[in-house]
């Protein structure tokens, strides 16, 4: 046991004396591993990165939340099979209140794309929502400034708006939006209040719920035609009920609104952040396995790259493998030799690409998303790494300890 | 005095060593008995393709014989691995070498210490160790120096050091002068004479007379056999300086046929 330790701080001395003989030679040996490394720490960092933002950003459609709605966020199958569903109705809304527990909290909306503008400032195409005061009870997001929708702003068809974070900074550059009259489309609303930031998930094709102006249903059917549109309600479960089984609860009472036979199927759809995440995970899994897949190349050829200077290392110090036999080396002494030497180079090109990884992440941080480096992946890249190593050091090492100590000796 | 005294450091019993050079088998050794006892100095001589460098790697340890038996004190190692060859080496021989054959890379200090780090011994003896036998080559000073920093005299006393440091059984030395001038190599032979006289082993392998004379035995291989074994002062009787001054590196041709593959290589 003793021997084996000795044996490894040696192989460490040796593996840094060797390598700072010949720095130039390692540095330039570990590029393909510092590529690795980086590509490994960047692709996690992002993948994480682009989860945590899509998981903040969803959230606010609450866990505990089902949406029914005409049509299903993710289509799988015939578009066609949904197409003539009927649209949900505001007064479908009233009755499936009606039919539900108390405790449930039920928001109706719709929405439209609306210009907005506010003195000399136009945005386009902004996601215009026609809500409730209930969408406090089924979204975790709530107004920074001002207020959002009260119930009397709701009966009274008010002409009253809240805005997204974004549609304030680009319209209401310097200006303290609260009170201020804007347009959407040919109408003017009074701003009320200014929701929290959410982050998007805009880049999924999702939702981006900093962009959004929300006005009160009432006011919405009369100014950008109500009847006709489709209405999607959101539905929370009464606190203590499994979000699953509240889930039947909905489906089985739109069915007898609906009034559909057994046999048939639903004509509605029941939507949940669930599914997003789910379609979320589907695409960071491919996104992840290209990342791993690239990664890996980068790597194969940085160990192939380390095993060629192993080889060359080898050669160059038969001589010394032929000394230390001859002093009483054996073979495993020898073999730990080089492959602590190979397993070193690549540590310090892992060690290398993880700096180079910490600036990439600084600067995904500030231009793209928050991300950071976990400890874990740091610990994954530092073993990919000297795996890497060890891997590419194992024939050099092995044919340095089998080599003849007369014949190394010997050896100019 | 006692029979543990009487064990010789090394035994060779009618040691054969053939090579196979591609299908062609050729005998460096032809059997050879030899028995050396603790604190002898010898000296083995004789000409290229003799069948010298294949003995001494035969009692270095680095090499096995084809047939017959080598025991150091009285252990028998014909027939081992490579490993336990390897420990053998590190507990029982101290190698000195022509070409010093010191790692360039390492200090005096680590170049000694090598053979502690292979017997697996803690890093403080190891230190304790190392120094005490630089110190006894009179090379403290230079504890720091790498071997490029020393004259060719310090190099082969960093490299005695180095072989007396596990305090080993056998000093092996293979023409330990070949390298140096003649004043430095009576330095080195003045340590061999204190070594010899403070109760080391000393094998010493050469092809100069002169340095062969300052062992107390002489032995000489020729044609892969044991052509005569004396003691110093009978050898000097017997061969005197017409033979021996003129180089002995071609063998008259005939019998030396099988040698010379061997001293080629």
């Amino acid at each position: 046991m003793l021997r084996r330790g000795q044996d490894s701080i040696e192989a460490v001395r040796i593996a840094i004396g060797a390598i700072r003989a010949n720095t130039a030679r390692g540095v330039l040996t570990t590029l393909g591993i510092v590529i690795g490394v980086l590509g490994v720490i960047t692709t996690m960092t992002a993948a994480n990165g682009l989860a945590n933002n899509f998981r903040e950003s969803v959230s606010a459609l609450g866990t505990d939340v089902v949406y029914v709605s005409r049509m299903p966020w993710i289509i799988r199958g015939n578009f066609f099979d949904f197409r003539n569903r009927p649209r949900v109705s505001l007064r479908e809304v009233e009755r499936l209140e009606s039919r539900l527990p108390a405790a449930a909290a039920i928001n109706p909306t719709t929405h439209t794309e609306r210009s907005v503008k506010y003195a000399s400032e136009t945005i386009d195409n902004v996601d215009v929502i026609g809500t409730t005061d209930k969408q406090m009870l089924v979204s975790t997001s709530v107004p920074e400034t001002g207020r959002f929708l009260t119930p009397f702003d709701v009966q009274a068809n008010r002409r009253v708006c809240v805005i997204g974070s974004e549609i304030r900074n680009r319209l209401f550059a310097g200006v303290d939006p609260l009170n201020k009259q804007m347009k959407i489309g040919r109408a003017t609303f009074r701003v009320i209040g200014v929701m929290e930031k959410q982050g998007s998930a805009g880049f999924f094709g999702g939702p981006n719920f900093d962009s959004q102006v929300f006005v009160p249903i009432t006011t919405f059917a009369k100014n950008f035609g109500g009847s006709q549109r489709n209405i999607d309600i959101a539905v929370k479960a009464p606190p203590a009920v499994p979000v699953g089984d509240f889930e039947y609860e909905v489906v089985g009472e739109m069915r007898k609104l609906r009034k559909l036979a057994p046999g048939e199927k639903d004509d509605f759809s029941i939507n949940k952040m669930d599914s997003l995440l789910e379609m979320f995970n589907n695409v960071m899994g491919v996104v992840l396995l290209i990342g791993i897949v690239i990664t890996g190349i980068s790597l194969f050829v940085g160990g192939v790259g380390v095993m060629n200077i192993m080889f060359v290392s080898v050669t160059e110090r038969t001589r010394e493998i032929g000394i230390r036999k001859a002093l009483g080396a054996r073979k495993r002494a020898i073999l730990v030799q080089f492959l602590f030497e190979s397993a070193a180079i690549c540590l310090i090109g892992g060690l290398m690409g993880l700096l180079l990884a910490v600036g990439v992440t600084e600067i995904i941080n500030r231009t793209l998303m928050p991300a950071s480096i976990s400890p874990g992946i740091v610990v994954v890249a530092l073993l990919v790494s000297s795996l890497t190593g060890i891997a590419a050091g194992v024939v050099p090492a092995y044919r340095a300890s089998r080599l003849d100590p007369i014949d190394a000796l010997r050896y100019e | 005095m006692t029979a543990a005294a009487a064990v010789p450091a090394l035994a060779l019993h009618d040691v054969v060593k053939t090579y196979d050079l591609e299908g062609i088998l050729v005998q460096a050794l032809r059997g050879v008995s030899l028995s050396v006892a603790n604190n002898e100095y010898v000296a083995i001589m004789g000409p290229s393709g003799s069948g010298k460098s294949t003995m001494m790697n035969l009692i270095g340890c680095l090499d096995v014989p084809t047939s017959g038996r080598y025991l150091i004190d009285g252990v028998d190692v014909s027939g081992l691995d490579d490993d336990a060859l390897a420990d053998i080496r590190n507990q029982k021989i101290g190698f000195v070498f022509q070409t010093f054959n010191l790692i360039p890379r390492a200090d005096v200090f680590k170049n000694v210490e090598l053979p502690l780090v292979y017997a697996g011994i803690a890093a403080a003896k190891r230190r304790h160790l190392a120094e005490e036998a630089i110190e006894r080559v009179g090379l403290t000073d230079r504890m720091r120096h790498k071997p490029n920093e020393l004259s060719g005299g310090q190099r082969q006393r960093v490299a005695i050091a180095r072989a007396l440091v596990n305090k080993p059984s056998i000093l092996l030395a293979d023409e330990p002068t070949g390298n140096l001038d003649t004043r430095t190599g009576d330095e080195i032979l003045e340590v061999f004479d204190q070594l010899h006289r403070g109760g080391n082993t000393i094998i010493m392998v050469t092809h100069e007379d002169d340095v062969a004379r300052r062992a107390r035995r002489i032995i000489r291989l020729r044609d892969g056999l044991m052509e005569s074994d004396l003691s110093a002062g009978e050898d000097r009787a017997r061969s005197p300086h017409a033979p021996a001054g003129a180089s002995p590196a071609f063998a008259p041709t005939g019998s030396g046929n099988a040698v010379a593959v061997a001293a080629g290589a």
